[in-house]
């Protein structure tokens, strides 16, 4: 099948760059019911880089994102198939213990979804179910993960106020925040600017450059600008299927496929 | 290795709350399961045909609760008379012209809080209004006082499925020139219907079993009496004074008026509902 | 060709100008039944005068049936304190914790029932609470999907049994039951502890406190769960994902995050029970043994201000007598509605925090 040929070169193109992935999927395909939205993807995301995922909406990138912390499981009727590696580790498989997993996994969701508790806890919240620290390790913890969230100056003389007085931009700078300070290896960005004005936006873009230097991100976006400026691998799907991955310049200069092409020049989508 | 030991604490602390939430729906369910059970099981031992051609006898013999019965429809139906044209009305009210005024906004305050106030109350209320007022207990003050109870519940279902209606219909109607009132007759009320009348069957399943706004108003009467100036039988009280007599024969009337009406109370109430259900698809 | 001249400007009122006022004024000088024998010109104006008669008339009277609902809580207060005024009068404050309660001497103090009510109350509240919150979990949380409806409904059908057959079950079946095998059990094992074990002394006559602070907590589960569960179903998706993508368990999910999220409403859900409890009349009235006499211990027979009103307003054979039950009711009246009015205000808050 052309399809198949296609995405398997392309496949290799990526892992011949030196860089070790982090996460690997294989032949992973996913079902709501009955209905198949995800068709044979292999994808690597590579050790703290960025990789971007693009595409129409309803293509399965958002899908994606929500088989790498089994969020799927939380539903019935959704199931998944094929191999997500990790560590030697297929996290597809029933043994896997979820909490483990998200807490290695983060994502940070299209709209804040900051908790009705202080600042403080808000971050305190995610870590807690995880370690238990002492008051002077649990502040340390905080005031760090504000700090690489670029928000510790904004809210470090207001921790034990509601986080939900926040602006927007900071509620999301907080969930990016919260999610780090539980210290996961990947962090997942499920549109984590759709929802933000530009210079929140911005603030984020650089936050995710900052970040990248600890965690591997999968980030998927709407914005293809956004793509081209933070990812350094991008990933275009449609209709559930990988069609191109290369690193970022490759894909929105040169793309090796028709559709590829046609989405980055505005043609559809 | 300290991870795993605490997330095994965790999934233990996880599996044992939601445990314990499954045990307390069970408790729950064993409550119902016992209450109705012992509720059926006494009740059937004591239906026979002489509970419908009888009427309530004296201390100590046989007999039946045609008069209870016959009061207790006459009371419902006469409240129902009073009470929904009223509850109805107010229900247009809120959902039509008062909207979001504080007046109405005040209403629905008040409203709720009668619906969850005791009844006791309503009847001590009903006992000043109108039994003291007369002089004697009497069939209109049980009926009064269950019209009371039954308002609130009329109220506030005519409230929210009123204010279900489309806009666009009421639109439809006001553009080909009818008046507001017309429109609410012949369109909104149509159009409400099922959820107007659930809001009744809830509103008779509720008055139907109610026993302390009786005591003090309609009284009970051991005759047959259809008149509504005099005390009038009616199944609550019946139940109440026989179960606290000790006499086996009464008490088995009133285990079967336990039954009677506790089946016609939850067939109400479950109809209601699954009209309601009906409605929404 | 006598024929109206039917396509005639319509009227000779302005149609639309400063109609109102002129409106009225027809309205006021031709009754609705002139103005349709009026011939064609003004059959026009006529028509329109009658439609907005009679939306003033509908407007009024549905304006009227609302302010019914008003006037009669007013109404109900104020008669009861009317009916309650002389025994407030003679007993003055005292009568809140006068203990005594003696029909020959004529001597009336609230503090039995007014405690009974209370600890009858608190007792339900301890079993419905817990209860109910389990409920709301396992109907969001735990249960398969397919069973919360009938679950639900069947959990809902303990609101619809009348209280009175709760009263009558708890005589005949559940205070036999009690006075057999739970407090004999309760005496032999807890009355002996320091201080709670007084709690837990006396006969075992089945009849008492505890008997109808259970019976009681069973019957206002359905009220509190139902609320739990609704608002518990009002919190958005996104923030249950967002932490269970922290790694948290569902239970962590429901004490972290839902619980947090909804808390002022669940109190006023607790509220919402905590005055049917104390309002609820028939089911204690059964079970509660209607005694006058203060005691320490749950096993031991009491009253509460319902079933005091209940027991005795038929017998009441003077004047203070039936004042003092009413007077009893008026203070039950204005503790549920500011118990209710609490419940009412927490849960619109969540509402309005919804709708922002």
């Amino acid at each position: 099948m052309m399809l198949g040929i296609a995405t398997e070169t392309a496949t290799a193109a990526t892992l011949t760059d030196a860089v070790p992935a982090r996460i690997s999927m294989r032949d992973l395909e996913f079902f709501y019911g009955a209905n198949r939205a995800l068709k044979g993807i292999n994808l690597d995301l590579p050790e703290r880089q960025i990789t971007g995922m693009i595409g129409p909406s309803g293509c399965g990138k958002s899908t994606l994102l929500r088989v790498l912390n089994r969020m799927y499981d939380l539903y019935p009727g959704q199931r998944a198939t094929g191999q997500v590696w990790m560590d030697g580790v297929n996290i597809l498989d029933d043994g896997i213990e979820l909490n483990y997993l998200r807490s290695r996994v983060g994502m940070v969701f299209q709209k804040p979804t900051p908790f009705a508790m202080s600042i403080y806890n808000n971050i305190a919240f995610g870590v807690r179910l995880h370690e238990s620290l002492g008051k002077a390790a649990m502040d340390e913890r905080v005031e760090w993960s504000l700090t690489r969230a670029a928000l510790w100056d904004e809210a470090k003389d207001r921790l034990n106020s509601s986080a939900l007085g926040l602006s927007g931009g900071q509620q999301q700078r907080l969930c990016i925040a919260r999610t780090i300070a539980v210290r996961p290896e990947v962090i997942l960005f499920d549109e984590p600017t759709s929802a933000l004005d530009p210079i929140s936006t911005l603030k984020i873009e650089e936050l995710l450059d900052e970040l990248k230097k600890d965690f591997t991100i999968a980030i998927v976006t709407h914005n293809m600008q956004q793509a081209a400026r933070c990812a350094d691998q991008v990933a275009f799907f449609y209709l559930g299927e990988l069609v191109e991955v290369g690193a970022a310049a490759q894909i929105f200069t040169a793309p090796t496929q028709k559709r590829t092409q046609e989405y980055i020049t505005g043609r559809f989508g | 290795m300290a991870r795993t030991l605490r997330s095994r604490r965790r999934q233990f602390t996880n599996i044992a709350a939601l445990g314990a939430s499954t045990l307390a729906t069970v408790f729950g369910l064993f409550w119902l399961v016992w209450i109705l059970l012992t509720t059926v099981i006494n009740g059937y031992q004591a239906l026979n045909l002489k509970l419908i051609t009888q009427m309530t006898p004296p201390p100590g013999s046989d007999g039946g609760l045609l008069n209870a019965i016959a009061g207790s429809g006459i009371m419902i139906a006469v409240a129902v008379l009073l009470g929904a044209p009223i509850g109805i009305m107010a229900g247009t009210h809120l959902a039509e012209f008062g909207k979001k005024n504080a007046l109405a906004e005040l209403i629905r305050f008040v409203n709720d809080i009668l619906l969850s106030a005791p009844s006791i109350v309503i009847g001590l209320f009903v006992y000043e209004l109108v039994v003291r007022q007369s002089g004697h207990f009497s069939g209109w003050a049980g009926a009064v006082s269950l019209g009371f109870i039954l308002l609130p519940v009329v109220v506030r279902t005519t409230d929210e499925t009123m204010r279900l209606v489309p806009t666009q219909l009421r639109e439809a109607a006001l553009a080909l020139g009818a008046p507001k009132w017309k429109m609410t007759l012949s369109v909104l009320y149509p159009a409400a219907r099922t959820g107007i009348l659930t809001g009744l069957l809830l509103g008779v399943a509720r008055i139907s079993g109610e026993t302390a706004p009786l005591l003090f108003t309609a009284l009970n009467n051991q005759y047959w009496s259809a008149d509504l100036a005099e005390p009038m039988a009616n199944i609550p009280v019946v139940i109440f004074q026989f179960a606290l007599a000790p006499y086996d024969a009464w008490h088995a009337l009133a285990w079967a008026g336990a039954l009677l009406m506790t089946m016609f109370v939850l067939i109400v109430s479950v109809g209601a509902r699954f009209l309601l259900r009906e409605r929404n698809g | 060709m006598p024929g109206p001249p039917a396509r005639l400007p319509p009227d000779h009122l302005p149609p639309d100008h400063p109609a109102d006022l002129t409106r009225k004024a027809v309205r006021a000088m031709s009754p609705p039944a002139t103005a349709t024998a009026m011939t064609a010109p003004t059959a026009q104006p006529a028509r329109r005068a009658r439609g907005a008669a009679g939306d003033a008339l509908f407007r009024a009277a549905a304006l009227f049936a609302a302010l019914f609902v008003l006037i009669s809580l007013s109404a109900a207060a104020l008669s009861m304190l009317y009916g309650g005024l002389p025994a407030l009068m003679k007993f003055g404050l005292g009568f809140l914790y006068h203990v005594a309660w003696n029909p020959v001497r004529q001597d009336f103090g609230a503090a039995v029932p007014i405690y009974g009510t209370l600890l009858s109350s608190a007792l339900a509240m301890l079993i419905a609470v817990p209860v109910s919150f389990g409920i709301a979990i396992f109907l969001t949380e735990v249960s398969p999907r397919r069973l919360r409806g009938p679950i639900a409904a069947a959990i809902e059908l303990l609101a619809g049994i009348p209280s009175i057959i709760y009263g009558m079950w708890g005589l005949f079946v559940f205070v036999p039951y009690m006075s057999d095998h739970i407090e004999p059990w309760l005496t032999d094992h807890l009355g002996d502890l320091p201080l709670l074990g007084a709690l837990f002394q006396g006969p075992p006559l089945g009849i008492g406190m505890l008997t109808a602070g259970i019976i009681l907590g069973v019957m206002i589960i359905p009220f509190i769960s139902s609320v739990m569960r609704d608002v518990f179903a009002l919190v958005p998706p996104s923030l249950r994902e967002a932490a269970f993508a922290l790694g948290a368990t569902r239970w962590e999910v429901v004490s972290g995050v839902v619980l947090p999220y909804t808390r002022t409403a669940v109190v006023g859900g607790i509220f919402l029970g905590l005055g049917r409890a104390l309002g609820e009349t028939m089911a204690v009235t059964f079970v509660l043994g209607n005694a006058h006499e203060l005691s320490a211990s749950l096993l031991m027979p009491g009253n509460s201000i319902a079933a005091a009103i209940a027991n005795e307003f038929t017998e009441a054979d003077s004047d203070i007598y039936l004042s003092s039950l009413i007077a009893l009711g008026f203070l039950l009246f204005v503790v549920t509605f500011i118990v209710l009015a609490a419940a009412k205000i927490m849960l619109l808050r969540l509402a309005r925090n919804e709708g922002n």
